[in-house]
């Protein structure tokens, strides 16, 4: 016999060239369908998640672009908080540019139907604002009657929460106007803007004459500018930079708010991005396990094709085409459900975005989103089928013969690349490697930790199986260590979306219980601020009248700091970069008194009194932070300009202040008497419980003291829990693909593992277990399993709230255990029912069917 | 004399699990010739699946060597042994192993699909007309009875003219109707198409039809009825 030991020249051909493997891949694929959508579905959520939110930040960018103008209303906005001089009006002049004014201060409206009083922005209009974007008022004239005087218009949600139509008074300071109509939308308000501070609009002459204007009024000034072109606008910067540093004003420009507006847009973006991000990790994971249960159950066939002369790689093709075509189809569903998720964000979030969003496709989003799924269809498939390609022939013979490991190049080049997935996908989302890096470290930590809590569970109920309990618990119990149940990843899965749900919601607790007003009885709930020295009095007789507690009346005096440790704040600004611009430059509202309130502790130093004619005896306390900002200690020394005086202090105290209780609270305190001459304004605290006395108190107050504003803490409240509510939202829909990811591979489970489920209910039913008993056993299996979730998250989400917390927001942990309790149990119902629906046919089975089929 | 299309040298195979060392296979040499027919009888464990598998190339041996059609399977990789199977080898398992998601028809095609080799449907029909299931052709594995997966089996294994045909336990999982119905079939097939047929059974009767015996126990072949009647003809 001749003997050949050659290596053999056969033709190879690519997966592209080779018929053979695309015909496979079909025939196989096309009863395996119901198994491969739900690898598919896992893929779909992730990118309909990462698709909308893509989309809607695309769009939003576009139209921030297209309308940039209509942001500012003008070419450009020049500021202050006092008039403008009159060399501003000489210079616009000169320029010979069309200008409109604005200024704009808190105060107390009171509307004279109902009676009721609010704090709100009084915004004086004067000249054709705007001249880009347009006012759009109901009625159209509204704005012509408010400039003719005596009319006023006020924001659209401000009017309909108080039941003002036009023809109805307000009472402004101390004058009472008509309502000429309401604003529904004007360039430079946002409806976010609108919601924390309703404005009221009326003419800038007008506005002088409400005698809302006095010392300490804090009022912002702008003068709108329209140039003729681009070119003009550049000439006009360069001639008032020098003067807005002259004069302490500022200036903005198109591109500045553009800029601004986008930041802070992309940061939020970035935020919903990085959580859509986590869906479609979990959607990738989704994937690969769905595809290693695939894989693993195609051993068989697999080895047969070898045994008939199929090349390893050509078995592996055939899945792969599969799972990349379907990969391709899934992206492309998601993308479109992406799509439509995006044309429902606008119309739920219309109120908290900047600029109206046309309904239109973000086809880059789109595009994205397919090369993502792209991407992710061939990565996390390779890594589980590349076991495929090394399954011996030898398996028809021998189903439990096991080879030994085989290195590959191309396992290896996956994992590679799968790690470096989320890392380069997260570096292009917040376009920092470091970011990226430190995120992806991030999620790799919190599925470990998730895993760790997993693992543990299951240990735990392994260590200590409850061996007394009935059969049904026990048996359903013992389910979930089945081989291929993929309890773990599931518990991992539906965790983690349980876990942003529930951490969400400990943080919103938290926070918002940092100014409820339950606990402390004694707690300020209703601040009266730009109280003047001659309605000081009156003011306090009007509390005591009224039956309401005067927590705090306390001077308020405003200064800036000139100079801090015998330097200059001119000299400390040009060499240093470790005190931030704004804590040098800003303006300090400060007040005095001899000793401390509820909401202050002194960590170091003593309280020292102010001794008259003596040298060097101001002493100031200063809050922590702001210690830590300014990086000074006790003894250091600083001048405030008082008005034009300036006042040498030094520290002599450091508190830590607990800001949110027992407003108001102060960055520096003076000595009582060191400060009694300056100018100053009041601020008084007092607690008012029912809505009916304060209604009648602020009424009161408006009446008697027109400039007095009162800020009533409940109605903040309420607007930060509405804002929280609306961002909850988005969190917890984004948290939502999560959990539907868990449900798709809990699905997936199931229908992998069907025909074993099937073979031991029949085992069951052989030796005489009821319909009822195995449905019952099915449902406590997946009530075991949400149940196991919903802890791992519950426990996570305590942990990482208190964290949080403790170290990041430094507030109270204030869990509401009813909300996670129910949230807990949504997910145990939720797991059930999918469990349940996908478990039919298991259930419905009878005995004979499947021994049938097993023959 | 014929040509010789298996030939075993010394054939050992050792699996190895932690520190124990299984012998399953000890020196086992013997070769056999075109269109003829041998049967692997032995009990249970006596290494007569592991020695069908060294032959037909899916698996590789400890020591000794393995010659199939000329090519010296052991020192080739996975792939090429697989190129060699798809080339002259066809097969018949106890377990049918068709390919649950495709019909009779295309189960039988595979292998000349492998090969590249195109309008093959009439060559496959005939196939499954010849082994009696003409009207079975669209169904799948799922719909047919073992005694039908079984012929769709063996028409699969000739569809691709082997030089070779193993045959692990090809009734073991059938009733004495179709096992007969099978054995039958096998044999005429193996004649007419002159294939040379290696069975592995405990089926003796199966193994009384075939050309030569090779008895198995502890993993070497104790009798050999070739030498048997060699020794008859030359004591």
């Amino acid at each position: 016999m001749i003997e050949y030991i050659i290596k053999i020249k056969k033709k190879t051909r690519n997966i592209f060239q080779d018929r053979w493997v695309w015909k496979m891949a079909w025939r196989d694929g096309r009863h395996n369908f119901s198994r491969l959508f739900l690898f598919m579905a896992a893929l779909v959520t992730g990118i309909a998640a990462v698709v909308a939110i893509s989309s809607l930040n695309y769009s939003l960018q576009d139209e921030l672009d297209r309308n940039a103008k209509e942001l500012l209303g003008a070419d450009l906005v020049i500021n202050g908080n006092k008039k403008f001089d009159t060399i501003w009006t000489k210079l616009l002049d000169k320029a010979n540019v069309k200008v409109a004014k604005d200024a704009d201060m808190p105060s107390m409206v009171l509307f004279m139907n109902t009676g009721n009083s609010r704090l709100v922005k009084v915004t004086g209009l004067e000249g054709p604002f705007p001249f880009y974007g347009e006012m759009i008022t109901k009625p159209a004239d509204a704005y012509s009657k408010v400039q003719a005087g005596n009319f006023v218009m006020l924001d659209e949600s401000l009017a309909s929460q108080y039941e003002v139509s036009s023809g109805d008074s307000i009472k402004v300071g101390t004058k009472i106007f008509i309502v000429s109509g309401v604003v529904s939308k004007i360039p430079g308000g946002g409806a976010l803007t609108s919601t924390l501070a309703p404005a009221v609009y009326v003419s800038l002459s007008a506005l002088d004459s409400t005698g809302l204007i006095q010392f300490g009024s804090r009022i912002g000034y702008s003068i709108y500018v329209k140039t003729k072109t681009d070119k003009e606008t550049q000439n006009l910067i360069e001639q008032i930079k020098p003067l807005t540093k002259k004069t302490g004003n500022s200036f903005e420009t198109v591109e500045g708010r553009k800029e601004g507006l986008g930041e802070s847009f992309r940061s939020v973006y970035r935020f919903f991005s990085l959580l859509a991000f986590v869906a479609l990790i979990l959607g990738c994971i989704g994937v690969a396990s769905s595809v290693h249960i695939y894989a693993r159950e195609k051993r068989d066939e697999v080895a047969m094709l070898r045994c008939v002369g199929s090349s390893g790689w050509q078995a592996f093709n055939i899945y792969f085409i599969q799972v990349f075509v379907l990969g391709i189809v899934g992206s492309i569903i998601g993308s479109a459900l992406g799509v439509a998720i995006h044309q429902i964000i606008p119309v739920a979030f219309k109120e908290y975005l900047p600029l109206k969003i046309a309904f239109s496709v973000s086809w880059r989003a789109v595009g994205e989103g397919i090369l993502i799924g792209a991407i992710v269809s061939v990565l996390f498939t390779v890594l589980p089928l590349v076991s495929v390609r090394f399954v011996p022939p030898l398996t028809v013979l021998r189903a439990d013969f096991v080879p030994g490991r085989i290195f590959s190049k191309t396992r290896l080049t996956a994992i590679v690349l799968i790690i470096l997935f989320p890392i380069l996908a997260a570096a292009y989302q917040t376009k920092s490697f470091v970011s990226g890096g430190l995120f992806s470290a991030g999620i790799a930590l919190a599925l470990g930790c998730l895993v760790l809590v997993a693992t543990s569970l299951l240990y735990l109920i392994r260590r200590f199986f409850p061996t007394k309990a009935s059969f049904i618990f026990r048996h359903a119990l013992s389910n979930l260590f089945r081989p291929n149940n993929q309890t773990r990843m599931l518990m991992v899965t539906i965790g983690l979306g349980a876990f942003i749900i529930s951490i969400l919601n400990i943080i919103q607790g938290s926070l918002l219980n940092q100014v409820e007003f339950k606990g402390n009885k004694n707690q300020s709930n209703t601040i009266l601020f730009d109280i003047q020295t001659n309605q000081k009095d009156g003011v306090i007789k009007l509390v005591s009248e009224n039956h309401l507690p005067l927590n705090q009346i306390v001077p308020i005096i405003t200064c800036r700091l000139s100079e801090l440790k015998g330097r200059t704040i001119e000299a400390i600004q040009k060499d240093t970069t470790t005190i931030p611009e704004w804590a040098l430059t800003r303006e300090y509202r400060v007040t005095y008194r001899d000793s401390l309130t509820g909401s202050e502790e002194l960590v170091k130093g003593v309280l020292h009194h102010f001794e008259k004619g003596k040298k060097d005896s101001v002493f100031v306390t200063i809050s922590e932070r702001m210690q830590e900002t300014l990086r000074v200690k006790i003894g250091d020394s600083l001048v405030f300009n008082v008005q034009g005086v300036p006042v040498k202090a030094n520290i002599c105290g450091i508190r830590k202040v607990d800001w949110p209780k027992d407003p108001p609270n102060f960055i520096f305190v003076f000595p009582k008497e060191a400060l009694a001459n300056a100018p100053q304004i009041w601020v008084a605290a007092t607690r008012v419980d029912d809505p009916k006395q304060a209604a009648k108190f602020q009424q009161m107050l408006v009446m008697n003291f027109p400039n007095v504003s009162l800020i009533d803490l409940r109605l903040i409240l309420s607007t930060v829990n509405e804002l929280f509510e609306k961002i909850g939202l988005v969190v917890r829909f984004l948290a939502l693909f999560s959990i539907v990811t868990g449900l798709v591979v809990l699905a997936g489970a199931v229908i992998n593992s069907k025909f074993v489920r099937i073979k031991e209910n029949v085992l069951l039913r052989t030796i005489g277990a009821r319909t009822s008993q195995i449905v019952k056993i099915t449902l406590i299996e997946y009530g075991y399993l949400g149940l196991f979730s919903a802890l791992t998250a519950l426990l996570l989400s305590l942990g990482g709230g208190w964290l949080l917390t403790k170290f990041f927001f430094e507030v109270q942990l204030a869990a509401n255990f009813t909300e996670l309790l129910i949230i807990s149990i949504g997910v145990i119902v939720l797991t059930v029912l999918i469990g349940w629906f996908n478990s039919r046919e298991v259930i419905n089975t009878s005995p004979l069917q499947a021994l049938r089929r097993e023959g | 004399m014929a040509d010789i299309v298996l030939q075993a040298e010394q054939l050992t195979k050792i699996y190895s699990s932690a520190d124990k060392k299984l012998t399953v296979l000890d020196q086992v040499s013997f070769q056999t010739e075109q269109g003829t027919s041998l049967a692997i009888i032995g009990p249970s464990g006596s290494g007569k699946t592991t020695l069908l598998g060294l032959c037909a190339g899916l698996d590789v041996p400890t020591g000794g060597s393995i010659s199939l059609m000329g090519f010296k399977l052991n020192a080739m990789s996975e792939d090429d042994r697989a190129y060699v199977r798809n080339q002259f080898v066809g097969f018949v398992f106890q377990n049918f192993q068709l390919l649950s998601t495709l019909t009779a028809l295309e189960n039988v095609m595979v292998p000349l699909e492998l090969r590249g080799e195109k309008n093959i449907a009439g060559k496959a029909k005939d196939l499954l007309s010849r082994v009696g299931l003409a009207d079975r052709l669209h169904h799948y594995p799922s719909q047919l009875s073992g005694g039908e997966q079984q012929r769709v089996a063996i028409a699969r294994a000739f569809i691709a003219s082997p030089r070779i045909l193993f045959a692990d336990e090809p009734t073991g999982n059938l009733d004495e109707e179709n096992a007969l119905q099978v054995t039958d079939l096998l044999f005429e097939m193996n004649r007419e198409e002159k294939t040379t047929l290696v069975l592995v059974t405990h089926n003796l009767e199966l193994a009384q039809k075939t050309e030569r015996i090779l008895q198995m126990k502890g993993g070497k072949i104790i009798k050999d009825s070739a030498m048997q009647i060699q020794s008859i003809l030359h004591p």
